[in-house]
Order: structure tokens, then C-alpha cells, then sequence
């Protein structure tokens, strides 16, 4: 089955290597993938692409007006469709109209984009304007995910987050928790994601190889197959692949949020 | 990089562009989702040709926290008082720039009305986007065939490069002009009927302003006719009844039954009211290789749309609504340049020929000099 999905979470969290390793797992196994970064700073799929950056949709856009296939979509690590949206110089215009506008450039350009086994959108930050929700109106997203670690902060946002997916009507896959070492994350994640009605459908343990594949500009799943960290990823990619369940998410409130994270701190 | 032409006069939005096309859709209803001032004014003079329009007025705090619930509210209030079987929400740059769903509140409204979503805002550089954001969805909708689509866009991108040819965006600033004075032009081109000359009529006009263009070769064919000369007139129209949106095949219909009526001849129907940017080469054919002979044109709608070797050797009475396009007619070799200001405004919501000022003109001074006789 064609999945589109959407990854988000707390800025910092590793979305974008989550993303990215993921289309990699994915494409070593056959699927033919597309990864589209959201993000202005323009680099979710730096690591398929050997470390370098490509030209961005909003980029091209802001120097020609007939924006080209071939201008903005480039294959990566096992033929990994990459496309980056970019944005404007931090301080001015409007990221989150950027995002609209890029989505629609995608369709008018390139509608077989549709045609992918599976299309990742890695979406930036929290929730925080319509033009971030557009991937999901626009993009035909039919499932959405939550990267979060064990801490508080990323998971008031992830929280936060759900909320915004309750206000639009969008189900949630699951929630994937990203570990940071912090006191029993697996159980915590595990209990949120349960408490919000959903389930943790990844735990990606810290590993420095995945930072350190990163610094060289690749993915684990490229420089680091046959790694630990790999198999998680490869993992993960065949669990997300094989989701049909999604649910109405019910967020907590802030009572209830601090009291779960209590429970799992030293 | 090529540096975008900076055009600084105001032009037609692409939003009012689409409230237009769904008049010509025959929508019964379309609701402005921004804030309340947005195409005031064209709003309001589409409200006189049949098509309601409301607006969502969104305010400051609709723009922060999103205007679903105003957009929802509205048009429950227009099924109330309208009881319509269409209704089209349109979008304006502040709903589309903070990310609202129209279709999200489309699909909370009850059944057996259609309802169109036009994702559109004033920030195109070519207002014809504004007419494709409504063709495309109004097609999935049947509203129209996807032959009529494909029609419609070749339309709309020569009716593009008309404008960027000669049109509003063929300068970076153009200066609004009433044009000639209007008197003297009817004198001489009265004179010109006088002497014999062979003049061909020319109504190449837009849509509904067809109403007051074909008024000026009405007059002009009157006037012949007060000194026996008509037999020197002939008449090229784009009045082809079987062309176009409903509302366009309804204007082209109400104008050749106003010639009809009149016992004024149409001599070659050169085609569809909204072909304006693509009868040139037509016109072209019939002037260089079927008529041919004709010392003067009286050209009513569009005339910066015709190509200019059509008329070589021919004196040019050209007529036009924009003040702006005065100059750029003028610069193709345009010899008089007359403007019927505000022209648009008083051709809609009518059936039947409205008066022109120039055509009048015509009229008054030809009844002068006859009654001098």
C-alpha cells in the first residue's frame, strides 16, 4: 500500500535523520522513496546526497518563475527522490506560506511524484501556522508521526503537537522516541504514547554513529550497514511500512503531562 | 538572472478575475473568505449582473487564529437568505497566506448544493490565473467540459500576450488618458462617411462589454445611413452565439438580436465574445483577402489585440475602456484613440445595447449638420 507520512516533533529532535535514514531503509529494500524537507534550513536529505546541499523549490522560485523538475528534485542514496522546500532569510517573509507554495509547485511539476511506495514529508518544529499543517492538506498525507525523546520539553511539544492533529482531524501512525539517555525512556515514551491513545511504534536508542555518519555527510544505512543502529533503522522502516492502525489522539493536559514525566525521573 | 519588469500602475486582481468567471459560470453565490474590504468595489457591481457576493470579513484576530468558523457562519447565513444551488468560496491572500482549508468548510454543508473551492490570491502576476483557479475546479464540478478548459487556456495565455504586447502590462507605468476629444473625432470621421470612404466596423470585444461597444458601430452604421452611405459600411463582430461560458453565449446572443432588431447587417461574425485576443489573423484575412478597399476602421473593444498590417493605409478610429491603454495604442499607430469611461460598470446586470458616449456623439453631431442642410 502507498504510504504518504509525515514525520514531526521538537526542533533538535532528529527528524531529519530519522527521515532520512528511514528512506534508506526503505529504498535498500526495494521501495521506490521520496523524501521532501520542510525545514528553511534546507537539510533533511543532506545525508542521501553525500553531504551536499541542493537547490530548493523556494529558491528557484525566487529566481525564475517556471520552476523545471529537474530544477529541485535529485536522486540520492538508493534512488531516493530528495526535494527541499527552503524558505526566506530567518527574520522576514513567511516560512509557512513557503510551504504551500512548494507543495504546489510539486504537483504541478512533477504529479507522478504521487506514484513513490512511499513519500516522507520532514516537517519543521512544532505546529505553528497553517502553511506547517500543508503537507498534510496539501500533500495528501495519510498518516502522520511524532518523533520525541524522553525528556520534557520534546514531549510537551510532541503533546502539543497531537493537539494540532485533534484540531484538523488528522489521525496519528504512532509516536517514534528518539532517545537522548534519559531516566527510562522507553517506559515513558511508551506510557504517553498509550495515554494520548496511540502506540510507540520506534524506539531509536543514542548511538554516535549516527552523528558522526552525519559530520562525513551520510546516512547509517549507507556508511553503516551492517551496524547496530542500522538494523534499528531497517527495523523501524519495515514498522512503519506494515502500520495500517491510526487513531484520534487525545492529548493530555499540563498536569497531566508533568505528573508522566515525574513518574520516570531519577 | 533577468530582471522582472516592475509594472507600478494597478491592474485587475486575480481575485476579481474569478468572481467574474463564476458570473459567467452562472454561480449563484460566491463568498470572499478575507477580510471585508477585499474587491469591494467589483463586488459590488457584480452583485447588479446576478452573482451574490459575501464576505467572511475576516478581522485581526480571524488572521492569528485562523477564519473557519466565520467562513462556516456565512455560509449558513447565505443558504438562508439565497436558498442557492451554488455556491463557490473564494480565497483572497489572507486566508490562502495563513493556510485555510476551504474545502474543509465545504464539506460541512448540507447536501444538494455544489460548492467550489478557488485557492486563489491577488499575488499573481497574470490575472487570467484568477479565471483557471475557478475553470479547473468548476470542470470537476461538470460546470464545464475539459474541451471548454483546454479552450479557455489557450484563450487566456493569448489574452496575456495581448496585454504584455500592448497592454496594461506592456509598460512599466502607464498614464491614465480620457484620450481624444470625442466631438472633433465624430466630425471627421463623419466627414469620411461623407466623402464615400469604404469603412469597416470592428467589434472585437470582451464579454459583457460588448453591450456599449457595439453600440459605437451601431452608430457609426446609423450615421451612414442619415446620408445614404451604409452601403460603405461593413461590419465584423465576435458575436458567435455558440462560444464561450453560458453567460458569454447569452451576451453574444442579446447583441445580434439588438443588430437584428435594427436591421443592421453583422457581415462577418469573426468569433466568440471572449476570443478578443485571438481574432487578429481572422480579421487580418477578410480586410487583406476577401474585402479589402477600406480607407478607414472603427475598431470597439479591444483594438490593441489586432495586428497592425491589417490596416495599412487605413485611417483608425480606435475605441477602448481603459484610460490606460491610450498610450499604448498610440505608440501601435492608433490615429484616434477614444475612451468610454467607465464603461464596465454600466454593462452589467443588462440584456440589451447601453448607450456609448461616443456613439452619441456620432448621432448629435451627424442630426447637427443634417439639420444645418
Amino acid at each position: 500500500m502507498k504510504k504518504i507520512i509525515a514525520i514531526y516533533g521538537k526542533g533538535g529532535i532528529g527528524k531529519s535523520s530519522t527521515a532520512s535514514n528511514i528512506a534508506a531503509a526503505c529504498a535498500m529494500n526495494g521501495k521506490k522513496v521520496m523524501l521532501i524537507g520542510c525545514d528553511p534550513k534546507s537539510d533533511s536529505s543532506i545525508t542521501l546526497l553525500g553531504g551536499k546541499r541542493i537547490p530548493t523549490v523556494l529558491d528557484v522560485l525566487r529566481d525564475k518563475k517556471n520552476v523545471e523538475k529537474e530544477d529541485v528534485i535529485f536522486e540520492g542514496f538508493g534512488g531516493v527522490q530528495c526535494m527541499e522546500v527552503g524558505g526566506p532569510e530567518p527574520g522576514v517573509g513567511c516560512a509557512g506560506r513557503g510551504i504551500i507554495v512548494a507543495i504546489e509547485t510539486l504537483k504541478k511539476i512533477y504529479p507522478e511524484y504521487l506514484d513513490n511506495d512511499l513519500i516522507i514529508y520532514d516537517v519543521p518544529g512544532d505546529v505553528v501556522c497553517g502553511g506547517f499543517v500543508a503537507p498534510i492538506k496539501k500533500g495528501f498525507v495519510n498518516e502522520v508521526y511524532v518523533l520525541t525523546s524522553g525528556e520534557y520539553m520534546p514531549l510537551y511539544a510532541a503533546n502539543n503537537i497531537c493537539r494540532g492533529f485533534d484540531k484538523i482531524g488528522m489521525e496519528l501512525g504512532g509516536i517514534i522516541c528518539n532517545s537522548r539517555n534519559a531516566d527510562r525512556e522507553r517506559e515513558l515514551a511508551e506510557e504517553f504514547s498509550k495515554e494520548i491513545g496511540s502506540k510507540l511504534i520506534g524506539y531509536i536508542p543514542k548511538d554516535p554513529l549516527v552523528q558522526s555518519c552525519e559530520r562525513d555527510g551520510f546516512s547509517v544505512l549507507e556508511k553503516a550497514p551492517d551496524s547496530e543502529i542500522a538494523g534499528v533503522y531497517k527495523k523501524l522502516a519495515e514498522d512503519l511500512l506494515a502500520n495500517n492502525e491510526r487513531v484520534k489522539a487525545t492529548p493530555l493536559d499540563d498536569d497531566e503531562l508533568r505528573k508522566l514525566s515525574k513518574k520516570y525521573s531519577a | 538572472m533577468i530582471e522582472e519588469k516592475l509594472i507600478i500602475h494597478p491592474r485587475p486582481s486575480t481575485i476579481v478575475a474569478a468572481l467574474y468567471t463564476l458570473r459567467d459560470l452562472n454561480v449563484d453565490v460566491a463568498i470572499l473568505h478575507g477580510p471585508p474590504g477585499c474587491s469591494f468595489k467589483h463586488a459590488r457591481l457584480l452583485e447588479e449582473d446576478r452573482l451574490r457576493v459575501l464576505t467572511s470579513a475576516m478581522d485581526e484576530n480571524d488572521f492569528v487564529f485562523g477564519g473557519r468558523e466565520k467562513l462556516e457562519r456565512t455560509i449558513e447565513k447565505a443558504i438562508e437568505l439565497f436558498n442557492p444551488k451554488t455556491i463557490a468560496l473564494v480565497g483572497t491572500c489572507t486566508s490562502m497566506i495563513i493556510g485555510e482549508e476551504l474545502s474543509d468548510s465545504a464539506m460541512f454543508a448540507p447536501d444538494g448544493i455544489e460548492f467550489i473551492c478557488i485557492e486563489t490570491h491577488a499575488g499573481y502576476a497574470n490575472n487570467t490565473d484568477g479565471v483557471i483557479s475557478v475553470l479547473e475546479p468548476a470542470m470537476e464540478c461538470g460546470m464545464l467540459t475539459d474541451k471548454e478548459l483546454e479552450r479557455q487556456r489557450h484563450l487566456l495565455a493569448e489574452a496575456t500576450n495581448v496585454e504584455i504586447r500592448h497592454g496594461a502590462a506592456s509598460k512599466g507605468y502607464l498614464e491614465p488618458s480620457r484620450g481624444d476629444i470625442k466631438y472633433k473625432a465624430a466630425e471627421h470621421l463623419i466627414e469620411r462617411i461623407r466623402s464615400g470612404k469604404k469603412i469597416v466596423g470592428i467589434l472585437n470585444a470582451k464579454k459583457e462589454t460588448a453591450y456599449m461597444f457595439a453600440d459605437e458601430l451601431i452608430a457609426l452604421y446609423e450615421t451612414a445611413k442619415m446620408f445614404g452611405m451604409e452601403e460603405n459600411i461593413t461590419i465584423f463582430a465576435n458575436t458567435d452565439i455558440n462560444l464561450g461560458l453560458p453567460r458569454v453565449k447569452e451576451h453574444a446572443k442579446n447583441v445580434t438580436k439588438a443588430f437584428d432588431e435594427r436591421n443592421i447587417p453583422i457581415h462577418e461574425i469573426i468569433g466568440g465574445l471572449d476570443e478578443y485576443a485571438i481574432t487578429g489573423d481572422i480579421i487580418k484575412d477578410l480586410i487583406l483577402n476577401k474585402y479589402g478597399g477600406f480607407d478607414a476602421a472603427v475598431i470597439a473593444g479591444v483594438p490593441h489585440a489586432l495586428p497592425m498590417d491589417a490596416f495599412n493605409g487605413m485611417e483608425l478610429f480606435s475605441i477602448t475602456n481603459g484610460p490606460r491603454q491610450v498610450a499604448p495604442l498610440k505608440d501601435m499607430g492608433h490615429h484616434h484613440v477614444l475612451v468610454e469611461i467607465d464603461l464596465h460598470p454600466q454593462t452589467l446586470g443588462v440584456s440589451d445595447i447601453v448607450p456609448a458616449e461616443f456613439g452619441d456623439t456620432l448621432r448629435a453631431v451627424a442630426m447637427d449638420i443634417l439639420n444645418d442642410v
